[in-house]
Formats: structure tokens, sequence, C-alpha cells
């Protein structure tokens, strides 16, 4: 059983800062500096966590993050990584995915279940169509681990940018030594480890602190501790997170001394509370003054398992014995450290291997049977020996933490010597060193990162890669044990703690035929857990190996792939930027009751809310108005671009379909834009200011990709002209009604008369003394005059009009009275009436397209198209009965088959009529046609097919009305 | 994210770039045939390769030719616009 | 109760054959070759044996068994498209999976769960209401549903989307499901196994021989394979295989991304996607919530991962869901899409006779597996088109005769 000892100067710990917190339900405590885990296992909590699908009890595993044993709901929050967490005083922590409490978990039962829950079980059974529905109920309410807290607030937290010319990831020995020499060549560093203090894995080794010292002493060197390099991204851009922001570095130069990531010893009974691995005891001991037990024994099969064995007794640790897989030749016993532990007193076992943990009645680890053991013939279970201890600490070897090389799209092969993957394509720009490069020795690891840092920051354009060794060798030693796997005949013998995953399970995978890595990833859900398999992947790649007799080396590990570590959510989305475009007059609108609608992403006014008047009302009374007297509508979200030239004229020829070449100076035109295939893409009207200049509309929605499309092809015809988006820069105002000319004239320097300004005529002038430009348009089908001025003056000029407006009842009227107004003079909205594959045949707009021009785009594909025949018609339609009208995209059926659907739909209170747009098969789109339109519920509506425009078919009113 | 070197603004995030597609040289719709004009308009040459694109710095409205490796996301040579004038270019009627 | 897990506990040794067995040497022939052991491929392998008597063929693949887009998408099938093709396309697909567990003997974890399309816009909402109209049409389960609907069906949900695209409706969806893609290909894959078909992973396709306008043979790593028919079923390397017979489409491939959560306890029944947010998640059975968005912005034939996809999508889900922030990524991961201008495949012959194409699967492929191997089985047996795909052929774009499917492409655009 872990516990607390006594103070050491070197602890972390805070002891006169206790901290108070509750452990499923029960009140624990800890100190300052303590993690959570740390605090429950130094106050001898027997096991903290149930594992995922066995529910076993657990404990510390790896303490470094690298395992998820403890994940921990922590005040609402789920799966909180209780390991490296920092306590604080007042935390509500219990277990995950337990059903009843840690101790009295219900679900424990599935342990003795186990055998009849292999690999894969949920495949082989509980598909019946019938009763999938509950047992998924089942699953889903016993898999997932922490709860999400549905009323938890929205938190938004800020990102950071950051840049350097090397960044080094790991600021253990060799990281440290690469920080240091990228600086002294002149290099602007940052340092990057996600401990809380720099040292990594080595804090504590002699010469650390000398390094940590250098570095924090060093002029350019920034450190940033309890921050993890999540992932590495194209381009050295590197995602650096810390608990409070994620900052996105770019790097010149990225040096990875992101060391190695120790393994557990598989053998049956891997997992139970007590055993650990050495480099969690040796954090635990160190940091936090916790014991792993009273009576320890270590499972090596390297050096590191004796020096650490030294560190522990040093510490007061009371170690009982070694095991070492080793034999004894190969168990290095002529070193100091191993000569140390003997003289201690420490029972050193080689050739032998654990073959069971077994538990005690508290469900801690209380004695581990040990056998002879070699890699050929495994464990001698007929000379089993049992050793009494409460803790077992694993030393038998590592895996490169070579995950942020995956990312950036590097490549590794396996040593067998070392039995470790090490770099072999290395992206460009990206170093490797120290132990995740393969190189143990500590002196080795100095240089290795001493080599690393010059090259980094050479590339960086700091100093030279010309004096730099090219290589520093790898270790001599076997630092990894090649097979620390033990069979057992009643397994438990866990290769991935996350998912429960036994080494039977994985044989019986590759039995079933799952047999390369991925395809065993996938089946066996090994390393699928979240810890990514940071400690299974490389013991089950040498389970997968043995049984298909092959080299680890030829079958590969899974692609590692961001995020290194789980990044929460919070971090990733940051502040959320939201866009939103608005006219000049917004504040206007909204002080006139504006009930808002989205338009691309700009707010447009829907309609002016009044007192007394209910939506429909309002509506009505804006269109009323527009029809009778006079109405003011905002269009300054429409597209505007000015374009100048000789060959302007030209350049919109080509661009639109129809011809501007040929527009007389002073006019407009409708212009109506399809793509290369003829599909209508976008519409708006066409100014002709002077012989070399053009002044042109958009759609709103369209005004960016537009503009930018018709820069493309400027770039590429290069023509004789130039193009300006002045969407921004100008206010739009459509001044509608029969009173319009007459109260426009009272503002206005110039003859708005007949003759002076025909119908789609373009003029300059000033209105209420402010330069403008008015062009007589169609667009609601009364006398009416688009004024475009610049943005700065638009509330001036808005309120000029609206004040001058007063005496003849005008109404500002928004989005949908235009929708209203322009329906009933039958015309298209692009994208709402038209489709992605509608052409302009199709569109009833063939008027707007000039065929005999010598070229424009889409006007081959227009050619084609009309000589296959249109697939469908836009249509005028008029329901018979006004009460019930459909809606748009209801369907038009015929003969039982889908024969169109309508379009736009409206209740004109104008025409005292019910008319609309629809898309409709050719053979229904004569005039007069019956249809039949489905409604709500599936009910027949009956329609006719009508010619459009529906209101003043000759357009008498928009061209020239009789007199006001 | 990654950088791509704009020949007017210098190295800026891709994100500030709009893609253009590759460049495709067009038949001349005056005297092509019809299967010839489709295979313009919708076929395309899809494996990977280094290809010319077209690409626009948004904010700058500055369209340009990139020569990029598809398959290893690497640009290998920038070039003006005028590099896509190949195939049909629509001619300069006489005044 | 799952009395057949007694056997597992009951039987010393693990009592479970190979699904599929590993061939030592391909054979000189076949009667029939198909490129591509993802899901599409063995589908079509599986029915090709089973409906119409053709064991004598081969499956080849590159890498492993559902290795490509098969393993990597977000798992959801519908059936609520926009146009009549699709719709009886998909429906036909979700009737076929509905027993496709049972058929195989093999859970897929077939989940039905509802399936929100959220429209933010009156636009929007309007080809909902066009989807919902079409699909009821042909007796498909779609509903355009308003605002209040989708608060009371998804409770959590933020309805102001963070006061920057309100939800004002939604295509909802009855039938829409998710299962575990993976073991999609392996009842496939067993299945065809088990009838005769031979799959060989590790086995790459290196050339197409053509002899009088016909297939002949399939150049391969380990060797030369005649055979008159070839079905092509390789997704997003679909343009270097039809480079091989020099057939062109208008399929260009941009990487499509995705990201999983940490597992959690569920909370999330239906499934989510937003056009306007593009969006799309769904909680899995064991927990974990899988999220996708658009397509990757330009070409590029390598399933890298972007940090701005995950900072975009991370952004959006909060939109919908404030409260998630605590909740944490564990992997984002890409696959390759190949693309069509009008959202909708490219099945069926091709001018080269023997060669069938199966492909242009972008963003809607994994649904379409069993219908596909359906269609595609019969395509290649009789030499003609399935009723079902014949708004899918490779010619109907030099006849201009798109299918219009991008209005109903949850996010691909």
């Amino acid at each position: 059983m872990m516990y607390r000892m006594e103070s050491h100067p070197a602890e972390w710990i805070v002891r006169s800062a206790p901290l108070v917190f509750t452990f499923e339900g029960r009140e624990v405590r800890g100190y300052e500096g303590d993690t959570i885990s740390s605090a429950l296992a130094g106050a001898g909590l027997p096991f903290l966590a149930r594992s995922f699908k066995y529910h076993r009890p657990r404990s510390i595993l790896s303490f470094a993050n690298h395992d998820s044993n403890l994940l921990f709901q922590v005040d609402g929050v789920p799966n909180v990584r209780g390991d490296v967490v920092p306590l604080r005083a007042g935390m509500q922590v219990t277990a995950v995915n337990t059903f009843g409490g840690l101790a009295a978990d219900k679900a424990r039962i599935l342990d003795r279940l186990a055998r009849f829950l292999p690999v894969g079980f949920y495949y082989k059974a509980f598909h019946s169509r019938r009763h999938f529905p509950r047992w998924e109920r089942l699953f889903r309410a016993i898999t997932g681990l922490g709860v999400v807290s549905l009323d938890a607030p929205r938190q938004s937290t800020p990102k950071r940018y950051a840049f350097c010319d090397v960044l080094v990831i790991g600021a253990g020995r060799s990281g440290l030594a690469a920080a240091l020499a990228a600086s002294e060549a002149g290099a602007a560093v940052t340092l990057v480890d996600e401990g809380a203090r720099p040292g990594g894995a080595s804090a504590g080794s002699t010469g650390i602190q000398e390094l940590v010292d250098a570095v924090q002493g060093a002029p350019r060197i920034q450190v940033l501790t309890g921050t993890e390099a999540a992932a590495c991204y194209a381009d050295l851009w590197v995602a650096l997170v810390d608990n409070t922001r994620l900052t996105k570095m770019r790097a010149r130069a990225v040096v990875l001394a992101t060391g190695v990531i120790e393994q557990p010893a598989v053998f049956r009974n891997n997992d139970l509370p007590g055993v650990m691995l050495a480099s969690a005891a040796r954090s635990l001991v160190l940091r936090h003054r916790v014991a792993p037990g009273r009576r320890v024994v270590i499972v090596a099969a390297n050096l590191e398992a004796y020096e650490t064995c030294m560190i522990l007794v040093a510490q007061g640790v009371s170690v009982a014995a070694i095991v070492d897989l080793r034999p004894e030749r190969d168990a290095d016993p002529q070193e100091p450290a191993v000569q140390d532990c003997a003289s201690h007193g420490i029972e050193l076992l080689r050739g032998s291997a654990p073959y069971a943990a077994v538990a005690g009645s508290d469900g801690v680890v209380a004695g581990l049977d040990v056998a002879p053991f070699d890699v050929v013939n495994g464990a001698d279970a007929a000379r089993v020996r049992r050793l009494e201890c409460d803790a077992v600490l694993m030393s038998i070897g590592w895996a490169a933490a070579a995950q942020l090389l995956y990312h950036a799209g590097g490549r590794t092969r396996f040593d067998d010597g070392l039995q470790q993957f090490i770099p072999e394509e290395v992206p460009d720009g990206m170093f490797v060193a120290g132990r995740v490069n393969g190189v143990f020795e500590p002196q080795g690891r100095l240089a290795d990162g001493r080599r690393a840092g010059l090259l980094a920051a050479a590339h960086a354009g700091f100093g030279s890669a010309a004096a730099v060794p090219a290589v520093v060798p790898r270790s001599g030693r076997r630092p990894s044990h090649a097979f620390p796997i033990v069979d057992h005949p009643q397994a438990k013998n866990f290769v991935d703690f996350d998912e429960d995953l036994q080494v039977r399970d994985l044989e019986n995978a590759v039995q079933e035929g799952f047999d390369s890595s991925e395809l065993l990833k996938r089946y066996s859900t090994v390393g699928m857990g979240p810890s990514q398999g940071k400690h299974s992947h490389l013991n089950a790649l040498r389970v997968l190996a043995r049984a298909r007799r092959l080299g680890p080396g030829e079958l590969g590990l899974t692609t590692a792939r961001p995020m290194y570590h789980p990044v929460p959510i919070k971090l990733l989305a940051g502040r959320s930027f939201h866009v939103e475009r608005r006219t000049p007059v917004d504040a206007d609108h909204a002080a006139q009751g504006a009930v808002w609608m989205p338009a691309g992403n700009w707010r447009r006014p829907e309609y002016y809310a009044r007192a007394g008047e209910s939506r429909e009302q309002s509506i009505a009374a804006e269109v009323a108005a527009v029809r009778s007297s006079l109405g003011l509508i905002d269009v300054g979200t429409l597209g505007k671009i000015e374009i100048y030239g000789p060959q302007a004229g030209l350049f919109l020829d080509r661009a639109y379909t129809g011809r501007f070449s040929d527009l007389r100076v002073g006019m407009t035109r409708y212009g109506l834009m399809v793509d290369e295939s003829g599909v209508v893409v976008d519409d708006g009207v066409v100014a002709r200011l002077a012989p070399e200049a053009y002044y042109f509309t958009t759609t709103t929605g369209g005004s960016a990709t537009v503009f930018r499309e018709l820069l493309r092809l400027n770039a590429l015809w290069g023509l004789d002209c130039a193009l300006v988006n002045v969407t921004g820069h100008r206010a739009g105002f459509n001044f509608a009604g029969p009173r319009s000319r007459e109260v426009l004239q009272s503002l206005c320097d110039i003859d708005l008369g007949e003759a002076a300004f025909p119908y789609l005529g373009v003029r300059e002038a000033r209105v209420a003394g402010v330069p403008a430009r008015l062009m007589r348009v169609g667009f609601v089908g009364e006398l009416g005059y688009e004024i475009h001025v610049a943005a700065g003056s638009a509330c001036a000029v808005w309120r000029a009009l609206l004040a001058a407006g007063q005496p003849h009842g005008i109404r500002p009227f928004g989005v949908e009275a235009q929708r209203v107004l322009r329906l009933e003079k039958g015309h298209l909205i692009v994208g709402q009436d038209t489709d992605g594959l509608t052409d302009p045949l199709e569109a009833n707009a063939a008027w707007a397209v000039s065929m005999k021009k010598p070229y424009f785009v889409g006007q081959r594909s227009l050619r084609i198209l009309k000589a296959r025949g249109p697939r469908q018609l836009l249509v005028g339609i008029e329901i018979d009965d006004p009460a019930r009208i459909p809606r748009e995209c209801h369907l038009v059926i015929q003969d039982g088959d889908i024969a169109g659907r309508v379009t736009s739909i409206v209740r004109s209170a104008t025409l005292g009529k019910a008319i609309g747009l629809a898309m409709v098969v050719p053979a229904l789109a004569a005039t007069g046609t019956r249809l039949t339109i489905r409604g709500d519920g599936g009910e027949p509506i009956a329609a006719a097919v009508v010619p459009t425009p529906f209101y003043d078919p000759r357009g008498e009113r928009q061209k020239a009305p009789g007199a006001a | 994210m990654k950088i791509l070197v704009c020949p007017l603004n210098g190295p800026r995030p891709v994100s500030e770039f709009a893609y253009g597609g590759s460049v495709r040289a067009s038949p001349d719709p005056g005297s092509c045939t019809d299967a010839e004009w489709s295979d313009y308009v919708f076929n395309r040459a899809g494996s990977p390769g280094i290809k010319r694109e077209w690409w626009c710095h948004i904010a700058s409205g500055y369209w340009f030719i990139v020569e990029r490796d598809t398959l290893r996301d690497v640009v290998l040579a920038t070039f003006p616009a005028d590099a896509a004038r190949k195939g049909f270019i629509p001619p300069v009627p006489a005044p | 109760m799952p009395y057949r897990l007694l056997r597992f506990g009951l039987s010393r040794k693990h009592p479970e054959p190979p699904m599929f067995r590993r061939h030592a040497a391909l054979r000189g022939s076949y009667d029939a070759v198909i490129i591509g052991a993802g899901g599409h491929g063995l589908a079509s392998a599986y029915y090709l044996a089973r409906d119409h008597g053709m064991r004598n063929v081969a499956v080849l693949e590159k890498g492993y068994i559902g290795g490509g887009n098969t393993g990597r998408n977000t798992t959801i099938i519908r059936s609520n498209y926009l146009t009549p093709e699709g719709v009886k396309f998909y429906d036909e697909s979700v009737r076929l999976w509905q027993d496709l567990s049972e058929d195989f003997d093999l859970n897929l974890f077939y989940s039905t769960r509802g399936h929100f399309t959220l429209a933010h816009t009156d636009a929007a909402m309007r080809t909902m209401r066009w989807r919902a109209e079409v699909n009821k049409h042909f007796g498909v389960r779609s509903e355009a549903v308003d605002a209040d609907f989708v608060k009371r069906m998804i409770p959590m949900i933020d309805i102001t989307c963070a006061h920057h695209a309100p939800i004002v409706g939604a295509l909802y969806h009855a039938p829409g499901a998710i299962a575990r893609h993976d073991a999609v290909a392996w009842g496939y894959g067993r299945g065809a196994d088990r009838r005769g078909v031979e799959i060989h992973q590790q086995t790459e396709v290196t050339g197409i021989r053509t002899q009088g306008g016909k297939v002949a043979g399939v150049e391969t790593s380990r060797g030369f394979i005649a055979t008159p028919k070839v079905l092509c079923a390789v997704a997003g390397y679909t343009p270097r295989i039809l480079d091989m017979v020099g057939l062109r489409t208008p399929i260009y491939i941009h990487p499509l991304q995705a990201m999983v959560s940490e597992p959690v306890k569920p909370w999330l029944d239906p499934i989510i996607v937003s056009g306007s947010l593009h969006v799309y998640v769904s909680q899995t059975a064991r927990g974990e919530l899988v999220m996708g968005a658009s397509l990757d912005p330009y070409e590029l034939h390598q399933a890298r991962s972007t940090l701005d996809f995950v900072e975009g999508l991370s952004a959006h889900m909060l939109d919908m869901f404030p409260f998630l922030g605590e909740v944490k990524i564990n992997r984002q991961w890409a696959g390759l899409a190949d693309m069509t201008p009008d959202f909708a495949p490219i099945m069926g012959v091709t001018p080269l006779e023997g060669f069938y194409l199966d492909a242009g699967w972008g963003t809607w492929g994994f649904k379409a597996t069993p219908v596909c191997g359906k269609t595609m089985s019969h395509t290649v047996a009789t030499g003609r088109n399935h009723p079902l795909i014949e708004g899918f052929t490779i010619d109907r774009f030099s006849r201009y005769m798109l299918t219009g499917e991008k209005g109903a492409a949850s996010v691909g655009h």
C-alpha cells in the first residue's frame, strides 16, 4: 500500500499548505504541490479507479499522463487526468464509469464474466434486429467514461500566436543541451515541457540541475513548463497547449527531444493496484514523498532499474528484490548500480520473470509469483516462487515518444539492438535528439542534444551546420527488453490498460484474421483508448510479431495522429469570432423597429415593426406604400464593382451573358452571369457612366466570389481594364413609388424629368447635397430610383429621403416587402428560383443572353444546352384558392410523379390573388396548364400556369407613369 | 498552418488564399466538338502530380499561378497569371 | 440473452475461425477482379458471389482491408437526399443496412438515432422542405420541422448558436443511423471469403491491360492476372486507376478531415448536421463524439490533418453545444474524398468494355455501401447498369445531364 513519507528538502509538495478535498464523498487530505493521484495515493487509498471493461480495481501506473487508469470526474468536469492535474482545495472528485461508487461498483461482476467477453465479443452477439436497440442502450450506459455537465457555461479562452527560431520540445537532458547550443549560436529558442518543472524524466539526476540553471540564465531561451506540444503540422506549425490556452507556434526549426515512454511488463494481474512503472514510483517518491509500498519488488530488464532502485533506497523506500528478465550475463553484473543493490541486501534474481501478481484482501498487490524465464521458452510455471511485497515496479524498457515526428510525416525503422523504433526519415527543419533518437547514455544525450540544437539553429539561419558532428552513436547496451511478455493460462496479463486487453485477446484477434497492426488495432481496439497506445502499441506489436513469426520492424506500428494528449475543445475553439456586416444605416433601421434577418454575412431588415401592426400587416403596409405612394429600402448589401479602361466593355461582354460594349453612356442594363457550364450564378445591373467606365452590382451573397472570379478572368485575359470592389465603400437605397420622382426632385440638383432621365438611365447628381449615382431600374415595378452614395454620407441621405417622403406617407420597407413586390413582377431570385443546375433558358431569362457575341463565359455550353432542351422551365403560377396556398418547395405532382416544385409564392394584396413561380417539366409549362401541387399533409392544391409579370405586365408604371 | 509564398505579399498562411483549381487549357469553343467542350468543362486530370494552379491572395485580390506537387503538398514555383494563358484565349475583336 | 457468448467461456481454445484467409499466391486468371477491398469493393464481391454465382473473383487491396475511406468516415447513414435518383438509391441502401448484421451474423452496431439537418436561414429551410417533400413522395420518412421541434428533441442545443446563426428549423429524418464502419468491411469480406472470393491484401494494381477495346487483365505487384471484368472501387485513388485505362472523369480529390473526442457517458442521441456551421456530430456506442466539417479547400492526395480544421470545428461545436468545452479531442485524421461536380457518384459501365467504375463518392459513400454492392454486382455480372444507378452514369456530364444533389450533401462544399 502506498503511503506518505516524511519531509525531504527536494520535495515539491508544501507541507505547510495542506489541502482538503473529497473523493467519492469522503474527505481526503493532501498538500499543495500534489496532483490528485499523488494525494490519494499518499492518503493510502488502496485503489482509485475501475477499469473500462472489466471494472477491475486500478491505481497509479505511469503517473505521467501516459495511461488513462486514473481519469476522474472533478467538479463536474469529465475525464480529468488525475496523475498530472494539480490538487486544489475543495475539489470534489469521483471515479468515472462506476455503478454505485468506486468501492461497491456493481459492474465489477464483469471481471468474473471475462472469459465470456473475449476480444470482439460484442461483434458476435446482440445483433438481432429486434433486440439490438435494447442491448445498445446497455452498451452506451456502460461504455463512456466521464459525464458531461449539460449546463456547464461556455468558456472562451483566448489563443496566442508565438514565433521562435528554434522550438525545443522536451526539457530533459538532451532538450536542455539542445536549447543551450541553439541559443549560443544566436537563435531565439523556446523550450517546452509538459512537466511542471524542467528536467523531464531525468529530473533529480546528476547534472540536470546545472543544465536547468544554465537554461534559465540564458538570454534567448524562453522556457514554457506545463506546456504540451500536442501536435506538429505542416511548415513547423506546432500546437502548444497548457491548462489555460492554445498557443500556435511557428518555428523555423524544431528539435524533438521528447524522450521515451516507459513500458509495462505483461504478466498476470499486472494491473493490480501497487503494480506501476518504475518511473512512476520515482516521481511519486521524489516529488510527493509517496512511497509505492513498504516492501517493493522491481521487475527489471535494464540498468536503469538498478539506478532507480538505489534512488528509492536513498529516499527511504525498502526494496526487497529485483527480478531481472535477462540472464545474468546480460544483466550488467559489473555495473556499480547493480553491485550497490547487491550490497544493500536486495535479492537479485536473473533470468526470472513475474509469472503473476497476487492480490491481498484489500485488492492491493500482496505478492509476486516469479519463475525462471527465457525469451524462447517463456516462464517455467513448475518452478514458481512467491515473493512477498506490496508494490511491484516495472523497469523493462521504453518506447520512443515519436508521435510528433509521425504527425509531421516522418518515418521510423525498428532497431533490433535497441528494441525501439528510431527516426529514419525526418522532415526538413526537424531534428531529433536523445532517447527518442536511440541515444541513452547521459553523455551521449548531451552531445546529441547539442548536435541537434546546432543543426536546428543553422537551419534557422544562425551559425553553421558544417562544424557539427553528424551522428552521435546510439546506445551500445539494450535498454529495452525484446519480449517482456509472460504467458499465463489464466490470462489477465494486460497489454492495454485503457481497453482491458490481454495477450490472448490479441492472439485471438490475429487468429480471426486481424493480423496486421492496423487490423489488429481496429478489431481489438488496442491503442484506441484515451492514451492512444502510448504503453500498449509496442507490446501489442510484439505479440503480433510472435504470432506472425515476423519481426516488429516488418509489421510496423500504426500511425500516430494529433493530439499527443487529448486537448479540451474549449482551448481549440478559443473565442470564436463571428463576422457580421452592417450597412451604414444600421442604427437607423434599429430605431425604426427593424426586425433583422441574415443575408449572407450581413444583417438586413426583414420588415419594420410598428405598434399595433402584426408582422403580416406591417409587410402589407410597406408593399402598399410602394405601390400607392412611396417606399425606401436599403440595398447597400449588394455587391458594387467599378470597372475602368478602354476594354472595360469588352470585359463585361465576355464575363456576362448580355452585351455591354454597346450600352449607351448614361444607360443601364440587366446583367446575368453564368459559369463555364452555363449555370446561372449571379445577376445585377450594369450602368455605363462613361465610355470607359462602368458601375455594376452583384447579389448580396455573391459579391465576394463574383469579384474574385472577375479578377481571375481579368488576369487570364489581360485586357486593358481594371476592377475595383466598392461594396463596402458605397451605400445604396431604392426610392420607389409613384411619388418618387416628384419627391426626389425636391432633393436633387438635376432634372429628373422623363426626357432628361429616362427609364433605365443612370445619372450622377447631388441628393440632399451629397454626390450620388442614380439609376432608374425595374426593381419593384414602380417608378423608382436606385441611389448610391459614399458610405459616410449614407445616413444623411437616408434621413433626408425619409423626411422628404413623410408628407406622402413614405414607409421604409424591408427584404420581405421587396420580395413580394418583385415577385408580383415575376422577377427571379438567383439561388431561390434557380438551383445549382438551372441555365438561363430554363429560368425564363434567355432574353438576357446575347448569343451573337463572339465569346462569353458559358456561351458554348449554352449552345449545347439549347440543343439538349430544358429539363425544367420557370413559369408563373396562380393558385385557385388564395385561402389555401402552398409553401415554397411544395411539389407539383403529375400522374403520380414529381413534375416540379413551387419556388416562390405570395398572397398578393395588390393583385388580390396568390401568385408565385414554379419550376415545372416542360410539358406543363404552357400558359393555362392546370397544375396540382402537393401541400402540407399531402393535400392537393390546384393552380394554373399564367404569364408573368403578374402586375403591370407592360411595365408602364416603372417606365413612364402618368403625371404624378 | 501551411505557408504559401505570395509573389506580392511574401509568406502568408494558406487561409489567406483562395484556391481556383488547376490551370486548364480551353479548346477553341468556336471550332471544337461538343465532346471536346464538355470534356473541358467537366473532366479533370485528377491524379496527383505537379500541377499549375490558380491561387488568389484574398485581401489583395491578387491572382497568380502556383506550381505545386499535389501529392506531397510542396510548392515548387509561383508565376504571374499570364503563365496561365495557354489553350484558347478569346481574341480581341477589331475596333 | 446472448447465449452465443457461452461458447467463449466453455472452450479452451478461442472458437473463432479467421474471417478472411491469406492466400499464398494469385492465380493466373479470375472471372472478375475488384480493385479495392473497402466497403464498396467487398460488398460487390459479396453480392457477386451470393446472388450472381460469381465466385472466381479476386479483390485486390494495396493496403489492408477497409483501410481507405471505409475506415475513416464519420459513419452516418441516411437517405434524405434531394433528387429522385438519389432518394431511391439511398433508401434501398437503408433497407439493406437494417438486415445486414443478421445477414452477416456480425454486429455492425447499426443504430437508428434520427438525423437532423439544421437550417439557420430561410433559404436553408426551403431546401429542407424540398428534400422532405421529395423524400415523402418516395416513402422515406423525413419532415421539415421548426425550431421548437428541434429544441424539444435536442434540449441541450443552443438554439441561437451563440446568437450568431439561430436555428430556424431542420430536416428531420427518423431513419438516420450510424454503424461501426470497420465492421462493415469485415462482414462483407468474411461473407465474400466464405463463398470462395479471394481477398489479396498488400497487393497493388500497377496497370490494366486491354485488347481490342476490352479489358484483358490486371498487372499487380505480385504478377499479372488475366480477367475480362474489372471493377474499380478505390475512392480517392480513382484517377490513378483511370489513368491506366485512359478514362477521364470530373473527379477531383480533396482531403476530408474528421476528429473524435474522448469517450463520455451518453448525452447525444440523434445525429446532428449543420450546413451553415459546417458541422456534423454523432455519439458512438463507445461514448465518443465523432465530428466532421467541410471538405478541405484545395486538391491534395495526402490524408494529412490541419490545426485550423480542429479549431474551426471546435468553435462551431461550442456554438451549438456550449457546455462541451471540457470534453477533449483525442484524435484527428483525414481521408481522400473523390468529389464530383453534382455531388452524385459515377457508377456502372464505361466506354471500355469489361471495365466498371464505382467512384465519385465524395463525402457520401459509406451509407451507400450495401446498395453499391448490390447494384455494382448486378452490373458486373450482367454487363448492364442496374436501374437504380442510371442517374449516375459516367457519360452524364458530356450530355449535360448532371444529377442535382448539391443541396443534399451534408456539408461537403
